[in-house]
């Protein structure tokens, strides 16, 4: 299919027909009053999540000025030492999970689907569920506070002062708290990276769509590798806490060092995952106020892939004090180096840019001026830090306190900042006050280099982190104070804005302008359904290089200018090219996400502190509202083609088979569970290898006869699947549909065989996870591997449902496609489990 | 967008509200003293940190337990009593005198009674 | 970091100026350039790969690889060869149990909140915690080494001379963090090992009346089941050993300087001087009591 138009023939023809855009309108309308709760579009979640997101910046910071304050002064009383750590705990926590992450998640759900040309995310309800399960479960974290039942062991949570020596419920709150979050950031990924490449307006090649939609994909990508280490880590210390199966406790084989690697191996790609959204912003930003083409997209492409990747090289330069190898520590720290490199192609990447053009001094420019000298400075401590020795001396000191302030104030808080002023528009129309902004940045850079400077000083000086107070005559008064006056003045700058934001928000809608005169699509139409028309484009500016676009797309001359069902739509187009490939039928309103979202947030809760039943009553409220909302996808397309655009082919509706957008949903879906399971067996390996003997004295191997049956029955449900992918589901008769439920059934009972013999072979062995660390991750593996075989039977009862409904068709299969893609996944991953457990001590030796 | 606000910062004043009147005093002044005399050292004991110790028998429902040490009926009185001197109430027994005032024995109870 | 007082520490130190110096000097050179591109009235043409390549990639590679040469040779040359008079320092929450052997006998000596070294000769701290993470750092000797469960991390110090340098606990380890500080004293050889010799040795008796009182009180109140004072009285050992603390520096952790009135404020206030460590406060006793324990316990040099 060509994109290109010729000269002149553009995708639709004037005139448009009457009732159109009505029609369109219609379609796209929000519900209203009290139904605001059911909308799931893009635009409104998206603002919501960014107000969200703002509100827990504004509280976690209200927690540090109490503990500014309560530093001002040598030997304070101000706080008790039991609040303080709650305080600083809280401050963390609330900080990376509730803010850092979802601002970013919540700019790109608003925003970037208008960059590419989209007119929703792909899966619009899941959006509406992963933001009200955030809602729901943050605020409940949240006001922990308030209950003096807040986490107290450090925003990384290190154990055994976070099992053993926690009795009460405040690490099960954090445990609990950031699960949700987990959920929210993986259903975020899948949107993103399933939106930047299957829905980008036509002709928006990978080398031309915006920079933001680069770092988001690069982002959703390593969320979804890295969020698994720490969902498996948390995993496993609640259930050290609640059940005392002892990953961590030493005197049993576990070792708290296994933590630090789960956390880490997340905690480091999180802060790359919270500072390249605000990189490609700034990208974008520069670019638009220097009102030149970007010089260097390539390179920052590039700079944005190396930094994802290597990533996930450096976690272990959070453990250079805890004794490891001398041999990898070194390889670390040389790591630690080599990443600051792509850091430094982008930052010549936007000085050239400016130098190439004349940068246009807004609010949002200040901020980015702002951005530049702060997070230069805290890459450069940074580097300082990845130099041994003088990590040795400063890790856990006020000077990392400084250095990572710096880089995610600096590289985030600020660029989010710049945004809004710079995006401001798309909102109401309206600007925020430029003159307001001049004090906005004045207090908030100058409160903040007042406020965080000093830490280097006091932290070479030889003050710890995490202390409620410290004495007099260590030299340690003046600093401390010095940043208590500047965090004062930082919260004013953003008071003062706070105050901007809610007087321009919330004044009535009026035309946005396109004031800075930027380039890309998200300007060219902000309405609940994005753009009037879905443009055909062929540059990285394109309203630059074509000055009539907007009236073009405004008046309906490209693709989709109305909705061909009635209901909302998109194009779904190939990952490359950007060639349009079906039309995408999209969800409205629906009150199933958020019903599903207070379920799932309740069962959580309610477990935390025990209500069992109550918990379960609010599981199934969820897992109801998931299969009603589920029963509506997959649909049936009412008619094989429409005609999307008048001067271009009919486009199919929806996709088969690998086309679908659920099915690359499913895909990810499974890398991410394969990861989570990885992690697990990480925990196993290290805890086997810590051990002088293999298996420990006093447990042993299942006999290899029930995993070689368990092997054979994983073996059998794939193969059934597999013939069940391929059944003729066009074949209308009674006894094509009962052959298929015969197989589906075969494959259900395989698998739970599978599973019996496997948990049989554990029982008959005495594994007992208590005894010791071994023992403990074999259990969590199998007890994985059970949670797999239970969520098989629930999609087989599913699917099966779907069958006889009649809802299964050669162009509706999407429920068969990706049953069997998990299915098949689950088999690997028996099969793959029971060869490891088996195999490792016979490796070991 | 317009709702939204005023309904979290009425969630939150609401369960500012609530939290005011939430633990017992005694029963929190009782945990405390119980981690500062290192009960924990010798006994599990639910809700204090630091509170491992295998040596001696988990208080774990220690509420609902009729018997100290499985001789002396479980009186507030005789719990104090235990306390204060063990040895006094069952000679022999292996658990020290800690030097725990009468007042502090007397909170110290109270926490443990509520153990269910 | 400031006053080094080993050969390592002096090498971080230096390390520690070079990296500021080079931060500084590639900052304002950056931010330099940030000026000058905005001071241009008119729109300049870009020579993409200079700034790309030159500025983003030849420019941190060859800095970065100097440093990581430089860094890289200095490590080594601090990472100290020679085994030397083993000590053992154990983290507990939240103060440092610190144990000798004493050379005559073979016997452990145990000590807390003070570590004393001989000056110019190695040492080995072998570090190890009673419960949570802990880190031991003494900022004066070079850098800081976690305190693990399951492990035995080893810190090698030589302290070039005599002098006295304080350290804290580097890895949040509970509510008394904050105030779980230790002090390493370092002695001439000579000086140490009569000290260390003192040290094995059982408590004096008291010697005055009041000390006595203070004696009978230090049982009465069961002090001794934490507190061990070998020669008077042993049990479980759960708190410092007071046998000779008299002769250390400080009290609580690195708190207070030891002095009668500093161990009534002590006894007295600990609840008040810190808040949830793992001791009752002893207000309800009378003044007299107070004083005598206070001289009994200054008493123990």
């Amino acid at each position: 299919m060509t994109v290109s138009p010729a000269p002149g023939e553009l995708p639709s023809s004037l005139p448009r027909p009457a009732g159109e855009l009505e029609q369109l309108e219609r379609a796209w309308r929000p519900a209203a009053g009290w139904r605001y709760f059911s909308r799931v579009n893009n635009t409104q979640i998206g603002l919501l999540y960014v107000a969200t997101a703002m509100v827990f910046f504004v509280l976690a910071g209200v927690l540090a000025l109490i503990m500014r304050t309560q530093l001002a002064v040598p030997d304070n009383t101000l706080v008790s030492p039991q609040l303080y750590n709650q305080l600083f705990t809280m401050h963390g926590t609330v900080m990376m999970f509730l803010f850092a992450i979802p601002v970013v998640e919540a700019i790109a759900v608003y925003m970037l689907p208008n960059m590419l040309g989209a007119r929703d995310m792909p899966f619009p309800r899941l959006g509406a569920y992963a933001y009200w399960a955030y809602a729901f479960g943050g605020t409940a974290f949240f006001i922990t506070i308030f209950f003096r039942v807040a986490p107290d062991g450090g925003w990384f949570m290190y154990p055994p002062l976070t099992s053993q020596y926690s009795a009460g419920p405040g690490a099960d709150w954090y445990l609990l708290g950031i699960g949700f979050i987990e959920i929210s950031a993986i259903a975020g990924a899948i949107e993103l990276i399933i939106g930047v490449l299957f829905t980008r307006a036509p002709g928006m090649t990978l080398g031309k769509m915006p920079i933001f939609a680069w770092a988001m994909l690069i982002t959703a990508l390593m969320i979804i590798f890295a969020f698994p280490a720490v969902i498996a880590g948390t995993t496993l210390l609640e259930l050290e806490r609640s059940l005392d199966w002892p990953f961590f406790i030493a005197e049993r084989g576990g070792d708290p060092i296994l933590w630090q690697h789960l956390f880490w191996f997340f905690g480091h790609p999180e802060v790359y995952i919270i500072f390249l959204p605000a990189a490609g912003l700034v990208t974008m930003m520069i670019s638009t106020l220097a009102r030149t083409p970007l010089v260097g997209y390539r390179a920052i492409v590039l700079a944005l892939l190396a930094t994802g990747f290597f990533g996930f090289a450096v976690w272990a330069h959070h453990m250079f004090t805890a004794g490891l190898g001398v041999l990898e520590t070194m390889l670390v720290s040389a790591a630690s180096f080599a990443v600051s490199v792509p850091a430094a192609i982008q930052i010549f990447s936007w000085l050239a840019t400016l130098w190439q053009g004349r940068l246009r001094i807004t609010g949002a420019a200040l901020f980015l001026l702002g951005f530049l000298f702060t997070f230069v400075l805290g890459g450069l401590t940074g580097v300082m830090v990845a130099v041994l020795p003088f990590d040795w001396q400063v890790h856990d000191t006020y000077f990392v306190v400084a250095h990572l302030h710096y880089v995610l104030i600096g590289g985030m808080v600020f660029p989010v900042f710049a945004a809004l002023y710079h995006w401001s528009p798309l909102v109401n129309g309206h600007v925020l006050s430029e003159r307001l902004a001049r004090w906005v940045f004045g207090l908030m850079f100058v409160g903040f280099n007042v406020a965080f400077f000093p830490m280097h000083i006091s932290g070479v000086l030889g003050m710890p982190r995490r202390v409620y107070t410290y004495s007099a005559g260590l030299g340690l008064d003046g600093p401390n104070m010095v940043s208590t006056v500047g965090a004062f003045m930082l919260a004013a700058g953003v008071a003062l804005f706070v105050f901007d934001a809610l007087r321009t928000w919330f004044r009535a809608e009026t035309e946005n302008s396109n004031p800075w005169q930027a380039s890309t699509l998200e300007w060219a139409g902000n309405e609940e359904y994005g753009v009037r028309s879905i443009p055909e484009i062929d540059s990285r500016d394109p309203l630059w290089t074509r000055a009539s676009l907007v009236e073009e797309i405004e008046a309906g001359q490209h693709w989709l200018p109305g909705t061909t069902s009635g209901r909302r739509e998109t194009l779904m187009t190939s990952p490359r090219a950007a060639r349009p490939r079906h039309l995408l039928i999209l969800t409205g309103d629906s009150w199933w996400p958020i019903t599903a979202a207070a379920g799932t947030a309740g069962f959580f809760l309610l477990l935390t502190v025990k209500m069992v039943l109550p918990a379960f009553v609010c599981g199934v409220i969820a897992m109801v509202a998931i299969i009603v909302w589920l029963w509506e996808t997959d649909p049936t397309p009412r008619t094989p083609t429409v005609n999307a655009a008048d001067n271009r082919p009919r486009l199919r509706v929806g996709g088969v088979g690998v086309q679908t957008h659920s099915w690359w949903a499913m895909v990810i879906l499974v890398i991410v569970d394969a990861t989570i399971c990885a992690s697990f067996a990480f925990a196993h390996v290290h805890v086997s290898l810590m051990s002088d003997v293999c298996p420990p004295s006093g447990s042993r191997l299942p006999s290899l006869w029930f995993d070689l049956v368990s092997i054979a029955g994983s073996i059998v449900a794939a193969l059934a699947m597999e013939a069940a992918r391929r059944w003729d589901i066009g074949r209308d008769s009674t006894l094509s549909r009962v052959g298929l439920c015969a197989v589906i059934a075969a494959a259900l009972l395989s698998s739970l065989l599978a599973f019996a013999f496997n948990a049989w072979g554990h029982l008959d062995a005495g594994l007992e996870p208590k005894a010791n660390a071994w023992s403990a991750t074999i259990m969590t593996l199998v007890s994985f591997q059970g949670l797999h075989v239970i969520v098989v039977a629930l999609m087989a009862a599913y699917l099966v449902g779907r069958l006889i409904s009649g809802r299964l068709r050669p162009n509706a299969r999407a429920t068969l496609d990706n049953t069997v893609l998990f299915w098949q996944y689950t088999a690997v991953q028996g099969v793959l489990t029971i060869a490891a457990i088996q195999m490792l001590p016979r490796l070991i030796g | 967008m317009k709702s939204a606000g005023p309904c979290f910062f009425a969630c939150f004043a609401v369960s500012f509200l609530i939290a005011c009147s939430y633990t017992s005093v005694d029963v929190e002044r009782g945990r405390e003293l119980t981690q500062q005399y290192q009960c924990g050292s010798c006994h599990v004991i639910p809700g204090v940190n630091a509170a491992n110790g295998r040596v001696a028998v988990t208080l774990a429902s220690f509420g609902l337990r009729s018997y100290i040490a499985g001789h002396v009926p479980s009186t507030d009185e005789n719990l104090i009593s235990w306390i204060v001197d063990p040895a006094a109430m069952v000679p022999g027994t292996l658990m020290p005198s800690m030097g725990v005032t009468a007042g502090d024995a007397r909170l110290i109870a109270a926490y443990l009674r509520q153990l269910h | 970091m400031l006053r080094p007082a080993t050969p390592s520490a002096e090498i971080t130190l230096e390390i520690a100026i070079v990296l500021t110096i080079g931060a500084v000097a590639i900052f304002v050179g950056v931010m330099w350039l940030l000026l000058r591109a905005l001071q241009q009235r008119e729109r300049r043409p870009v020579t993409a790969w200079k700034w790309l390549i030159g500025g983003g990639v030849v420019f941190p590679v060859v800095v970065l690889s100097a440093l990581l040469a430089y860094s890289t040779a200095r490590t080594i040359q601090l990472l100290p060869a020679q085994d030397g008079l083993v000590i053992e320092v154990s983290g507990v929450q939240w103060w440092w149990e610190v144990r000798y052997r004493d050379p005559a006998t073979g016997r452990e000596v145990r000590s807390a909140n003070e570590v004393r070294v001989p000056a110019g000769r190695p040492v080995t701290l072998g570090l190890t915690t009673a419960d949570v993470i802990h880190s031991f750092w003494i900022p004066a000797l070079g850098g800081k080494m976690d305190m693990i469960p399951g492990r035995v991390n080893q810190l090698r110090v030589q302290v070039t001379q005599p002098g006295v340098h304080r350290g804290v606990c580097a890895e949040f380890c509970g509510d008394q963090h904050a105030k779980m500080a230790l002090h390493v004293v370092a002695m001439v050889p000579a000086q140490f090992d009569a000290w260390l010799a003192a040290q094995a040795a059982p408590a004096s008796a008291p010697s005055s009346a009041l000390a006595q009182l203070g004696q009978r009180v230090f049982g009465e109140q069961r002090c001794s089941v934490c507190h061990s004072v070998r020669g008077i009285a042993e049990a479980l050992q759960l708190g410092p050993d007071l046998t000779h603390v008299a002769s250390r520096l400080y009290l609580g952790a690195g708190e207070l300087p030891t002095r009668s009135d500093n161990f009534r404020h002590w006894v007295a206030n600990v609840q008040h001087i810190k808040p949830g460590a793992r001791m009752p406060a002893y207000d309800h006793l009378d003044e007299q009591a107070l004083t005598a324990l206070a001289a009994f316990l200054d008493g123990l040099k």
